[in-house]
Parts: C-alpha cells; sequence; structure tokens
C-alpha cells in the first residue's frame, strides 16, 4: 500500500514537472556572441538592405523566397524607417555603405516634401502620415549628430512644426493630415504616436531650448497613461518607439512617472525577448510555440529595451540593467544565428535577396532587417564595452 | 516578492491547517512531537537545498528566473484551486514512530509541488536564507497545529480554514505568474 501511494505522488511530481517543463518552459536557447559575430550580422543587414535599392533610392520591399515574388507594394513609414536603422547603422559603426545608402534614400524622400504654412511635411505617395514624418525627422536628426552636417538643420524644424500641428493639447497624436482640407484626421496610428514624440526628442537634441523636448514628454505622458484606453487597446502596447523617446528625453523631463513607465516597457520587451528565446519551430516546440516570430516583431522589442539599457545609468532602471543586458545578448545571439548567410544564399534564386535577411516562413521584408539591425546595434555597443573593459 | 508576501506565500502553500488533516496521531488525538520534528527539519532542509541549487539548475535547464517564476503562479493557483475544492486531504499509510515525519507528512504533505516552486521562486528572487526563513516560519505554525488534538469539529474548522488559505494561494500564484510576465 505504501510503496503503492509512494509510486503515485512521486508520478504526478514528474509528470507535472514534465508537462511544466514542455508547455511552460522550455528551454530559452541563447547562443553565443561575439562583437565579431554581431557586427558580420548588421553589415550583412546593410548590405541587404542597401544592394536592394532602386535608381530612385527605394528600397526593396519584401521578398517571398518560395515564390521567388518580390513584393511590389511600399509604405512611407517603413521607408523613413529603414532610413533612420542606416543612419543608425553609420552612427553606431562608421557604415560608409550605411551613409551612401540611407543619404540616397533621403534624396527619394526630399522630392515628396511640402510646404503648408509654416511647417514642412513629407508627402509620401499621396498621403501625409504622422508616422513617416516622425521617422524621417529622426532619421535627419540622427544623421545631423553622426555627421555634423547642417543642412538640413532648417527642414527638420519645418518637419518638427508639422508634428506640432498633429499634437492634440493631451498629448495624442493625429495619424494624418490631409492635404485637400488642410485639416488633421482625428485617427490615431497605431505607432506614429511614439515615432512623432521620439522625433520631438531628438529634435530637442540638435535645437535645445527651442521647446521640443517639452512637446515629446507631453506625448509620453499621453502614452503612459491614457492611450491605450483611448484608442481602444485591451492591453498596453509594447512600444518601442515610446522606449526610444524615454530614452532621449532630457534629463530634467525624466519625472518619477515617464521612469516607471520606462520599467513597464522593459518588462513587454523582456517577456517577448524571453518567450522568443523559447522558439524552435521543430516538434512540440512548433506545436506550442509556434514558429520563430517575425524579425520585425523580435527586432522592435530588442530595440526598444536597446533604448533603455542606453539610459541604464539613472538609477530608478540601475536595478533592471543586467536582466536587459542578458536579453540583448541573448536576442543577439538567436537573431544573429537566425540571419541567412552568405553560404546559404550562395545556392538560392536570387542570393541578394536571401543573403543577410531574417525571414518569417519564407517572408522577409524591409522593415525585417531594419527592427533587427536597431537591434543589433545596441547588442554590439554592449558587448564592445564588455570585451573593451576585459 | 517582498520578504512578508514570501512569509504569506508559503504560510498558504503549506496551509499548517489543511495539512493537519487525517494525520497520523498518537493515543491523544496528536501528531507524535518526534515526527513533526523530522517532518519540519527534513522539510526545511529539502526546501533550503532546493533553494540553494535553484540557480544552477535553472541555469543547467536554461530557463530564466521571471520565466519560472510564471510556471510556479501556474502550479501554485492550480494547487490552490485543488485544495480549495478538496478541503480534507487523503489519508495516506503510516510507517509509524517518527517515521511518520517523513512518509506522510514530510512528503506528500508537506513537500508538494507548489511549495517546491516556491522554493525554487523564492531563493532565486528573494535568496536561500529569506526563502528558508520564510518556510520555517510556516513549518513552525504547522508543528504548533500538529501538537493541537482533534477532533471532529475540529477537523471542520481547519478544512474551513483551510479553503480560506488555498483561496489566498491562488492569489500568490496570479500575483507569481503577473510578476514573472511582467519582470525583464
Amino acid at each position: 500500500m505504501f510503496r503503492r501511494r509512494l509510486a503515485l505522488h512521486l508520478s504526478v511530481l514528474i509528470v507535472g514537472a514534465a508537462v511544466i517543463r514542455v508547455g511552460v518552459t522550455p528551454a530559452e536557447v541563447c547562443p553565443p556572441i561575439d562583437g565579431a559575430s554581431v557586427s558580420r550580422a548588421i553589415d550583412e543587414a546593410v548590405r541587404w538592405i542597401v544592394t536592394g535599392m532602386g535608381p530612385e533610392g527605394r528600397y526593396t520591399y519584401g521578398y517571398h523566397r518560395g515564390e521567388d515574388r518580390v513584393n511590389p507594394g511600399y509604405n512611407g513609414p517603413r521607408h523613413a524607417g529603414v532610413t533612420m536603422s542606416l543612419y543608425q547603422a553609420h552612427a553606431f559603426t562608421g557604415s560608409s555603405e550605411a551613409l551612401a545608402g540611407a543619404d540616397r534614400a533621403l534624396g527619394f524622400a526630399l522630392q515628396g516634401m511640402f510646404t503648408h504654412g509654416d511647417f514642412v511635411a513629407w508627402d509620401v505617395l499621396g498621403e501625409v502620415n504622422t508616422g513617416a514624418n516622425g521617422l524621417l525627422l529622426a532619421a535627419l536628426a540622427i544623421r545631423r549628430e553622426a555627421t555634423g552636417d547642417p543642412r538640413h538643420d532648417e527642414l527638420m524644424r519645418g518637419i518638427g512644426r508639422f508634428l506640432l500641428i498633429q499634437q492634440y493639447p493631451d498629448g495624442s497624436v493625429s495619424g494624418y493630415w490631409h492635404r485637400s482640407t488642410g485639416t488633421s484626421d482625428p485617427i490615431f496610428g497605431t505607432y506614429s504616436t511614439g515615432e512623432a514624440s521620439w522625433a520631438l526628442a531628438l529634435l530637442d537634441h540638435a535645437f535645445p531650448g527651442e521647446g521640443w523636448g517639452e512637446a515629446a514628454a507631453r506625448t509620453v505622458d499621453y502614452m503612459a497613461t491614457d492611450r491605450d484606453r483611448r484608442e481602444g487597446r485591451l492591453t498596453r502596447l509594447p512600444d518601442h518607439w515610446a522606449a526610444y523617446t524615454i530614452s532621449e528625453l532630457r534629463p530634467d523631463l525624466l519625472t518619477d512617472e515617464r521612469m516607471d513607465y520606462a520599467r513597464q516597457l522593459a518588462g513587454y520587451f523582456g517577456m517577448r525577448l524571453r518567450f522568443e528565446a523559447q522558439r524552435r519551430g521543430d516538434g512540440i516546440n512548433l506545436a506550442l510555440r509556434w514558429f520563430p516570430g517575425p524579425p520585425a516583431g523580435v527586432g522592435t522589442a530588442g530595440e526598444g529595451i536597446g533604448a533603455l539599457w542606453a539610459i541604464g545609468d539613472d538609477p530608478r532602471l540601475a536595478d533592471l540593467q543586467p536582466n536587459i543586458e542578458e536579453r540583448m545578448l541573448c536576442t543577439a545571439g538567436f537573431m544573429a544565428q537566425r540571419q541567412v548567410s552568405a553560404s546559404e544564399a550562395a545556392d538560392a534564386l536570387r542570393p541578394d535577396l536571401q543573403r543577410g535577411a531574417w525571414f518569417y516562413r519564407g517572408y522577409t521584408q524591409m522593415d525585417d532587417q531594419q527592427h533587427v539591425l536597431s537591434s543589433l546595434l545596441y547588442a554590439l555597443t554592449l558587448i564592445e564595452s564588455r570585451e573593451d573593459g576585459r | 516578492m517582498s520578504g512578508l508576501l514570501l512569509v504569506v506565500a508559503f504560510m498558504a502553500a503549506i496551509n499548517p491547517l489543511r495539512s493537519r488533516i487525517a494525520l497520523p496521531e498518537d493515543g491523544r488525538g496528536r501528531v507524535r512531537p518526534a515526527a513533526i520534528a523530522v517532518a519540519f527539519a527534513v522539510s526545511l532542509g529539502a526546501i533550503a537545498l532546493l533553494g540553494w541549487w535553484s540557480a544552477p539548475i535553472l541555469g543547467a535547464l536554461e530557463v530564466t528566473p521571471e520565466t519560472f517564476r510564471i510556471a510556479a503562479g501556474l502550479v501554485t493557483i492550480l494547487a490552490g484551486a485543488w485544495a480549495f475544492a478538496i478541503p480534507t486531504p487523503a489519508a495516506e499509510p503510516e510507517l509509524g514512530g517518527w517515521r511518520d515525519g517523513l512518509w506522510p507528512i514530510a512528503f506528500p504533505r508537506l513537500l508538494a509541488p507548489e511549495v517546491l516552486m516556491l522554493a525554487f521562486a523564492g531563493a532565486t528572487q528573494n535568496g536561500v536564507a529569506a526563502t528558508a526563513g520564510a518556510a520555517a516560519a510556516a513549518l513552525a505554525v504547522f508543528g504548533l497545529v500538529g501538537a493541537m488534538p482533534t477532533g471532529g469539529r475540529t477537523i471542520r474548522v481547519f478544512a474551513a480554514a483551510g479553503r480560506v488559505l488555498a483561496v489566498l494561494l491562488v492569489l500568490v500564484g496570479i500575483f507569481l505568474m503577473i510578476d514573472g510576465i511582467r519582470d525583464v
């Protein structure tokens, strides 16, 4: 009797542990990574973006390798976002290839600029999108910071004034502006709010004392408090652009409430990246965790947590730094491993559209490379600081 | 998790009142002191040992402490629901004398899955000493309850109070899950 009961209880423990292991806590696989590997992954991603550019300065939007089909669509915010990421690559690594590619893409955007009253905005393919303008301004600000070239200063201020037009008094941001009516459209874009606020925070760095930072902070407060309820979301939006914004706010604007929001964001990104590290895409793991996630989604979490790492010297985030660094390194490890290498692409139909890319179920899109590239840039900085310290 | 919450968590997981029900007793309706002492020592030792090994074990399993807290929360919620639904645990065969402290008191009664999970989760977040201290407090309460003679009415009171602790255990599990999800 005793033995039967003992066996029963031990069986429950063992079976329960196995179920928990497989279903709830699969291994979070973090391949080892070093600076050279991350640099290579960054160079390859830049190469994919720049090699796929057309003569007019547009990027290859997307490619399905199974069908050998290029996606002919295009999208303003993504154009600006990829351009911004290339400027980041130049700023972090000094890549001349990234700078040259970004400048060509900037040339495409500059053709669509128009002036209305005292502001300047980008009309991309017939749509005046706040997010696209925000990311274009962010790209210009990062370019200015990295190159010291002031040639676009007035354009930057002009786009900044457009973003202020789009900003409501409570900090919320209209997603679109109509050229025909000359009015803001009372529709919110999912990410354009954070994109606009980040651009304003960067503008404050470029031109301090002009009030851009206060405007950015107003939108951070809106994102931290009312946004999700007002914009009809049931859960908090894990907004990496909000993380970027907080990381760029002046120290005197980093109130406790805004830093609390930064902590919340770090939690969302951390959870996303831990979950991603559990994904292997085969066997029972595939049934329970599905395929390794879309690279753009993983990359946004990676760059968001990277942006927060960059302000880790603030004592209000200091206790999170060890975990943040662990997630950054882990993400860099598995994303470098998931990138299509030159040898893997060598036998492909179009090697240039595969090499350096991250695919999700056979498809890659320009923003996949953008977001992962940005996340790797922060990881590289972390790894290099550790390698230098050794 | 604060130190106070850790004590509450172990109190709810060990659930001294429910755990006291249907244990081997001496002729006066009390659990034998030697058995209680053995159960206390073995349970506390096991919890401390698991806590001590929690970091290397989780490292070997490639599980972050934050993700483990989600699993611990899930197990704790299920255990709390089970204890609420079945307030009187089944009687187990006795080994007799002090050996009752090993079976069925230490295992399976005290070292239940939710207690083992809490030992891991608590040690990785609060340290081994704090975890062992919290567990010791709950085990001490179990020791006091074990020394009390039980009758028909006492059992009913223990079962009812045990259900309250079971609800508390569910709340602890929810807290652990949210904490694990929100942590970096």
